[in-house]
């Protein structure tokens, strides 16, 4: 399974994060993790992943929101596809992204806790759809 | 002044012209906004425009009658004051313009102070109705952001353990993979009995609340209650490498209340000494009683709290973010149901701290006071007074 496609994950539950990450590294992905808005700002930009997975709730505000809305300000990041994973919301959540005008057709809703084998498959037909 | 509320409405529907003009007058030198109509079609239109708080109509007018207009302005604003004028003051109009929903009466003829002490009094009611409607408003809203946040908080330690029992089924188990899963079977466990914990937390809250606990008030001696939950603690503070003391008066110290509630409340308190403390601290627990006022401080030489966060310490689900200090397990709900046990006891609870040296929380009480009956058992909690230092 030779596949060096890269995720970020950002999630403040560490817990979720190691689950999930290893289960990704054990399908042959490349794993980044961050346990804030910020630090997921800040890695997308310095490590250019492939896809997103993105916690909406963060150390009790809606910190997601936030850092998607920055991440899609930078103009190399505004076509990553970004995988909404929440307990907080019930489907893509509604509010505004300012620089892609919305959510993008690769973007997804995973309620949590996620079916990481569903998980997957969504995330190799997403890359290779943006490839 | 242009931030203030605009003065209270009121309209007047009467066919009588001279009667309008003097109510207005009145109504204009109570600083009060005054319209005036000359019928009830007018008048209800008037009604449904200005969006009054108080209406003062006729009884007795051509077309639409007082008792119409009284049912239909509260089809408008059920909150809208309704007092009736009548020249024909029978006791009956006026039970029946009651039972419309008028809130008073005013007979014909009547004076500039009879009116003014009666919109007065119609503004006063309507104050405190549209306040109590407000409470009752941010009460829900309270309620159900409380809500949202508890499910989300139940949810997430749940969705960790489920993400790592779904992950588990599908990886490797031997080797390395035997490791790990130790490993995250543990951290499943820790999670549950984070959730446990919360859960206790959140019940303890809902029966502080409920006021179920505190219908006896008993006569309860600190002392003892403290060097029990000081007991208990002292494997767990010798682990975090934390002594415990305690400076409470040999004659005990006395309140009344209810035993659980004072040892949640001390717990609570203690625990947090321990957990939030450094290697090699100390918590200390100092009583002392005096004007009728027990006072109990729990000091800690631990990580201390930056004082930005101290205005929110007792609030439900505050955490304050950790500046560089260890992470440490909490439902952030501990203080807020010290707060409200204190509260509901008629005491208060406060906080100094320094960040870095330690904070001390004080609760103060209301003293245990004997009943006013000679030959009272002087020595009904004497038992109690242990020596815990």
């Amino acid at each position: 399974m030779q596949d060096n496609k890269r995720i970020l994950i950002v999630d403040d539950d560490q817990d979720f994060v190691e689950a999930v990450a290893c289960f990704l590294e054990a399908n042959g992905l490349t794993v980044f993790r961050a346990c804030d808005g910020a630090e997921g700002v800040r890695m997308a930009k310095l490590e250019r992943p492939d896809l997103i997975l993105m916690d909406i709730m963060m150390k009790e505000r809606t910190e997601g929101f936030f850092a998607i809305q920055e991440i899609r300000r930078d103009p190399s990041l505004r076509r990553v596809p970004i995988f909404v994973i929440s307990s907080f919301c019930t489907r893509l959540p509604d509010f505004e992204i300012p620089s892609s005008g919305g959510w993008l057709a690769h973007d997804m809703f995973f309620a949590k806790p996620v079916d990481t084998v569903q998980l997957l498959e969504k995330i190799h037909q997403r890359i290779s759809q943006a490839a | 002044m242009s931030h203030s509320a605009p003065a209270p409405m009121v309209v007047v529907i009467d066919d009588d012209y001279a009667m309008r003009l003097s109510c207005a007058k009145i109504l204009t030198k109570m600083a009060l906004r005054a319209e005036v109509f000359e019928d009830g079609a007018r008048g209800l239109n008037g009604v449904a425009t200005t969006k009054p708080d108080m209406v003062i109509v006729d009884l007795k007018m051509p077309g639409i009658s007082g008792m119409e207009v009284i049912s239909r302005v509260h089809e408008i604003d059920p909150q809208i004051v309704i007092v009736v004028i009548t020249g024909y003051a029978t006791i009956d109009t006026a039970v029946q313009a009651m039972k419309c929903g008028a809130y008073d009466f005013l007979p014909k003829p009547f004076s500039p102070d009879e009116l003014r002490l009666i919109v007065n009094r119609g503004l006063e009611r309507r104050r405190l109705a549209l306040e109590s409607q407000r409470h009752e408003i941010e009460q829900t809203m309270l309620k159900r952001r409380f809500v949202t946040f508890v499910s989300h908080q139940l949810r997430t330690p749940l969705a960790a353990v489920h993400q790592y029992l779904d992950v588990l089924k599908h990886l490797d188990q031997t080797g390395d993979g035997a490791a790990r899963r130790q490993e995250w079977l543990g951290r499943c466990l820790t999670r549950i009995e984070e959730l446990q914990e919360l859960i206790a937390d959140w019940l303890t809250l809902a029966r502080v609340e409920g006021g179920s606990l505190f219908n006896e008030r008993i006569k309860v001696d600190l002392n003892q209650i403290i060097a029990g939950i000081l007991k208990s603690y002292e494997p767990t503070a010798a682990a975090e490498n934390v002594s415990l003391e305690a400076c409470l008066p040999d004659e005990g110290l006395f309140v009344p209340g209810d035993r659980n509630c004072l040892s949640v409340l001390f717990d609570n308190l203690i625990t947090n000494g321990i957990k939030y403390n450094k290697p090699g601290g100390k918590v200390t627990i100092s009583g002392s009683q005096s004007r009728g006022e027990v006072v109990v401080a729990v000091a800690d030489t631990g990580i201390g709290i930056p004082e930005k966060y101290r205005p929110f310490l007792f609030e439900e689900f505050f955490r304050a973010k950790d500046d560089g200090a260890k992470r440490t397990a909490g439902t952030g709900l501990g203080l807020h149901i010290c707060k409200r046990i204190v509260s509901e006891m008629g005491g208060t609870i406060d906080v100094e701290s320094q960040a870095g040296a330690g904070s001390t929380f004080r609760v103060r009480l209301p003293a245990w006071r004997e009943p006013d009956i000679v030959g009272s058992q002087k020595d009904a909690g004497q038992q109690a007074n242990i020596d815990c230092r």
